[in-house]
């Protein structure tokens, strides 16, 4: 399932398909060859990788004889949409730094959902997982405070530089503010401010914000003496203090000449009017929790205290409007400045227009002025439509679109936009916020869609996650996490995955057997060692091969290989072609049971062995071995019948043993009973002939009657 | 977006990657077979790590043989003969391309060969430019040498009709890709041909009991069954309660869904689901992907388009990519 690259543009390329019917996206493909083009082949590599061959046609020979490419082979991510806001290794960082809360979080669920309804004790704390997951991601996602804050080191700095945030990460914050924070749902206004703050650069790009005016102000600062004379200097407060960031209209009002030493006596009452707006900025009251320590205002955190105060605060603003202090302020600019200032704080909407650059911007200006009662989605919604119409934005901004998705309370249109703009990784993690946090989302999410094959969007969107995830040497490994928190498919999925594994390299194997392990794939894991057994077996790797089939259990195989090696079983013991086979016996070791004959081949080659320390040698302890490996070998039903005559041939020497018989009555019987068959047998027409010379079975049934006279004398 | 993998040689006609993705065959006009390597699996570097000649004549068709059974491959030459190589390393270890097994023209031409496992067992079934489909089963899962014939058929639903002699152009085939232990061996079959009743694609089934193959389904609606198949694509089924097959004939790109369960008469249901516009001409590739949700095709319009359904499964084109020099 693809999720297009980041060069779409506006189209939509949602990687789950929820959009109604998208009109295709046409995208080039470069392979600078010269044409005439014949034909293209195309083929799925890895997760959602394809591969396109390109073919000419076949041309007669170049005249100067240089040959031309007859081919290109292209190969095409589709990924996901990142904007190229975050590059491949920090993607990836963030794919492995996920993993672990993703999967807390789902053993948290498992284990509450078996207990059978989550009471309202647990309900506070299952609020806490959720925000406890949100957090961890959001950390992922970039420097935790990026806001413009005050710079005190240099008085003229009013912006830090900072790392630019991602959309990423103003996405991710957006959703925990409405649907993971169970705290900030009575101050959703000022979140919402918070989060404007750290975000506003991210509307910049294409239309002024206060950010860009504040950026563009600050360079003329540095330049600039007696900045009260500047209209600039008046604007650039009303619009910070419009959205909320007092700290920094504060700070600027002290940039104010009046402030400087050799002014402050014929100055005093223009520094007296700007002190005291200072003082009211800095006493305006918020309600919310809490306030960091280098931020302005006083905290409310009811309502009745907060109306209060704010009745209080709004009194003292128009007393000083009223104030006759102002007839005595020379400098006109300061005076209409502040006045203007006092305005904006009164909720004047002229004012606050005109502070303001971005719909959002004046949005966050009228919760803080006009309407700071404000609660309840609808009318935030209602809010916004109002003032997107004041201030309408060419084009659409994937952040404004989650956001009105959220306001206008459809989760469709967020999955759309997340999809959209943010693609799976985003779909497979914030689904949790939004499930979490609104019941209509989460029935959406978790309903089975028939023609999904049965699965539920939630799923879908893991499974494409994971599917991207498999797309990548680096990141597979961790798709199975994914995967295995899909009830219908994720097995499945899983399983391709698998086997669509470069075998040949050691680390791959052995990761995947290892996850076939984990996720108890029994199957799936033999097919790879049986890939990986074939492929050594027939590269020369002839143990590796028969340890990998050993592995697999792979009785077919292993059988064959067992009659391979039988042709080599009763060549003359100076043949040296068995030795040659001997070290892959070895190899197979005493374990090798799984195929009958394979137990048959370890047990002749012991026997083997220990003739040859007899023929060597004339101590009675190795024929004695050799005598107990003979019995032991003839008496396993593993082994075959043709091969009975030739191992009691080569084994005459120990049945007419000179110092005495090595085989006792019950042992001799086994023997002559074997002979005994082996007679029988040869009356049948399917009777393998032995390669020994027509005179061998009545040597060897002499040699044991032998050796039977000598053993009942013995005993 | 997109990266050049490789540099084909002059006069390539075909290429087919392996399993994993890690090796590139290149056929060439002259019969050369090129093999493509990449070292590690993070890389997308490739280089040729073996050439040799495979057959005098232009070679048609790669596909590689499942790689439980070796790293192997299948060419069809333009003389109508197919042949089977294999890497291997023997004495000396010297790593060579090995001729298994060809498998040469009779009367007929070879149009098509694809590779099933069932079980333990390779199955390879071959289409012919008379019709004829046959299906041979290796009989020693280590080497590639000897292989039997198990059944001989033609492309029809009623077996006692024979068609004397038909001319086939092409024919498009594709095994189920599911394979559990409990999967019946099956797969989809349909003809580019001048006698109508053998294009319509059919799935045919093995049938245990009886030990013959049986066309369980039909994939085209009655008006529509002497349409020339190009291609057919059977979806990968990570747990769908039904099969998703692809059929490209003249009139476009047809979705079916193959029911699971057998009725009384030994048939699934099947059900069109969208009928796409496909490439204004032959369809020559169709191939999904590792989930079966995307299908990717590519045809005589010279572009590649994928596919997609929607939550209220309506198929539709989600994207398109232009080839430009």
């Amino acid at each position: 399932m693809p999720g297009m690259t980041s060069d779409s543009g506006d189209h939509s390329t949602s990687v789950v398909p929820i959009s109604p019917n998208p009109q295709p996206t046409t995208y080039p493909l470069n392979h600078g060859l010269k044409p005439p083009i014949a034909r293209l082949s195309i083929s799925w590599a890895r997760g959602n990788t394809l591969r396109v061959t390109v073919l000419r046609q076949p041309q007669p020979s170049a005249a100067n004889g240089e040959e031309e490419a007859g081919g290109k082979v292209l190969e095409v991510k589709l990924s996901d949409n990142r904007d190229g806001e975050i590059d491949d290794a920090q993607w990836r960082r963030i794919a492995y730094g996920s993993v672990t809360p993703f999967a807390l979080l789902q053993s948290r669920k498992n284990s509450t959902s078996t207990l059978s309804k989550i009471s309202a004790l647990d309900s506070t704390e299952w609020w806490q997982y959720i925000m406890e997951y949100s957090r961890e991601i959001n950390s992922l996602l970039g420097n935790p405070k990026t806001s413009p804050s005050l710079a005190i080191e240099d008085q003229k700095t009013v912006l830090k530089d900072v790392q630019k945030p991602t959309c990423f990460k103003a996405a991710w914050e957006l959703m925990e503010i409405f649907y993971a924070d169970q705290h900030s749902q009575a101050w959703i206004p000022e979140r919402l401010l918070d989060w404007l703050a750290d975000y506003d650069c991210l509307f910049s790009g294409t239309q002024p914000t206060v950010h860009s005016e504040l950026v563009n102000f600050q360079k003329e600062l540095v330049t600039r003496q007696a900045v009260e004379d500047h209209p600039k200097y008046w604007e650039a407060i009303s619009s910070t203090l419009a959205i909320g960031w007092l700290e920094i209209g504060v700070k600027l009002l002290r940039l104010h000449g009046s402030y400087d030493f050799d002014q402050l006596g014929s100055r005093e009452t223009e520094n007296g009017l700007v002190e005291a707006v200072a003082v009211l900025i800095s006493k305006m009251p918020r309600l919310r929790a809490d306030l960091g320590a280098d931020k302005l205002g006083e905290c409310y955190k009811n309502k009745p205290d907060f109306v209060k105060a704010w009745e209080k605060w709004q009194a003292q603003i128009t007393k000083l409007d009223c104030s006759a202090f102002w007839l005595q302020c020379e400098h006109h600019q300061t005076r209409d400045g502040l006045k203007n200032i006092l305005q904006t704080m009164l909720g004047n909407s002229t004012s606050l227009s005109n502070a303001t650059f971005h719909w959002m911007e004046l949005y966050i200006a009228h919760f803080l002025y006009i309407r700071p009662f404000t609660a309840g989605l609808e009318s935030m919604y209602n809010l916004a439509q109002k003032c997107m119409q004041i201030k309408p934005v060419s084009g659409h901004h994937k952040l404004i679109g989650l956001l009105i998705g959220i306001l206008g309370e459809n989760p469709e249109v967020v999955l759309a936009e997340c999809s959209k703009s943010f693609g799976s990784w985003m779909m497979a993690h914030a689904a949790e916020l939004l499930a979490a946090g609104n019941i209509q989302a989460e029935m959406l999410l978790q309903k089975e869609q028939f023609q999904l094959g049965g699965i539920c969007i939630e799923e879908l969107n893991r499974l494409v996650y994971a599917q991207v995830l498999s797309s990548h040497a680096l990141t597979w490994q961790i798709a199975p996490i994914y995967l295995s928190s899909c009830m219908k498919q994720g097995m499945g999925l899983l399983e391709t995955v698998l086997s669509k594994q470069a075998l040949q390299h050691d680390q791959v194997l052995l990761k995947s057997i290892e996850i076939c392990r984990l996720y108890e794939l029994g199957t799936v894991s033999s097919n790879l060692m049986k890939i990986t057994a074939v492929h050594d077996w027939k590269h020369g790797k002839k143990g590796s091969g028969v340890f990998w089939l050993q592995q697999a259990r792979d009785e077919v195989r292993l059988n064959r290989i067992a009659k391979h090696l039988f042709d080599f079983v009763g060549k003359s013991l100076s043949d040296g072609s068995f030795k040659q086979w001997e070290g892959l016996i070895e190899l197979l070791g005493p374990e090798s049971g799984i195929a009958g004959g394979l137990e048959f081949l370890n047990k002749y080659r012991e026997f083997r062995r220990s003739l040859q320390q007899v023929h060597s040698g004339t101590a009675t302890d190795a024929a004695q071995r050799a005598a107990e490996a003979l019995i032991s070998l003839m008496k396993n039903p593993s082994t075959p019948q043709r091969f009975w005559l030739p191992i009691l041939h080569d084994s005459l020497k120990l049945f007419n043993w000179a110092g005495r018989p090595l085989l006792n009555v019950s042992q001799t019987n086994v023997l002559l009973n074997k002979l005994q068959e082996l007679s029988m047998a040869r009356l049948r027409p399917d009777f393998v002939n032995a390669d020994l010379p027509p005179e061998a079975l009545n040597s060897v049934r002499l040699a044991i009657a032998t050796n039977l006279g000598r053993a009942i004398l013995e005993e | 977006m997109e990266e050049t993998l490789l540099t084909l040689d002059q006069d390539t006609t075909c290429t087919a990657w392996n399993y994993s993705g890690q090796r590139l065959a290149a056929g060439s006009i002259n019969g050369t077979l090129a093999i493509y390597d990449s070292k590690d699996p993070a890389s997308s570097s490739f280089t040729c790590t073996s050439r040799f000649k495979v057959q005098e004549t232009s070679i048609l068709k790669i596909v590689w043989v499942p790689p439980e059974f070796g790293d192997a491959v299948a060419c069809i030459c333009s003389d109508g003969s197919y042949s089977l190589w294999e890497e291997v390393v023997e004495d000396a270890d010297i790593l060579q391309w090995k001729l298994c097994k060809r498998f040469d023209r009779n009367s007929s031409r070879v149009l098509d060969v694809q590779f099933g496992v069932f079980a333990t067992c390779l199955k390879l079934v071959a289409a012919y430019s008379d019709g004829q489909v046959k299906i041979f089963d290796l009989l020693d899962p280590l080497d590639l040498i000897n292989w039997q014939l198990q059944a001989e058929f033609q492309n029809v639903i009623e077996s006692t009709s024979k068609f004397g002699r038909p001319s086939c152009l092409s024919a498009a085939m594709c095994w189920n890709p599911q394979r559990g232990e409990l999967q019946q061996s099956s797969f989809v079959l349909g003809f580019n041909s001048d006698i109508l009743q053998l294009n319509s694609s059919k799935v045919w089934e093995f049938d245990q009991d009886h030990q013959r193959w049986l066309p369980v389904a039909e994939l085209a609606l009655p008006e529509d069954k002497g349409d020339q198949v190009f291609a057919v694509e059977w979806a990968p089924n990570i747990g769908r309660p039904y099969e998703v097959i692809a059929v490209a004939t003249c009139k476009g790109i047809s979705m079916w869904h193959v029911g699971s369960n057998h009725d009384p008469n030994g048939r699934l249901s099947v059900e069109r689901v969208a009928l796409l516009s496909g490439h204004n001409g032959e369809v020559w590739q169709m191939e999904w992907d590792m989930s079966g949700m995307t299908l990717a095709t590519t045809g005589s319009d010279g572009v590649v388009k994928l596919w997609q359904s929607n939550l209220n499964g309506v198929w539709h084109e989600q994207a398109l990519f232009e080839p430009t020099s």
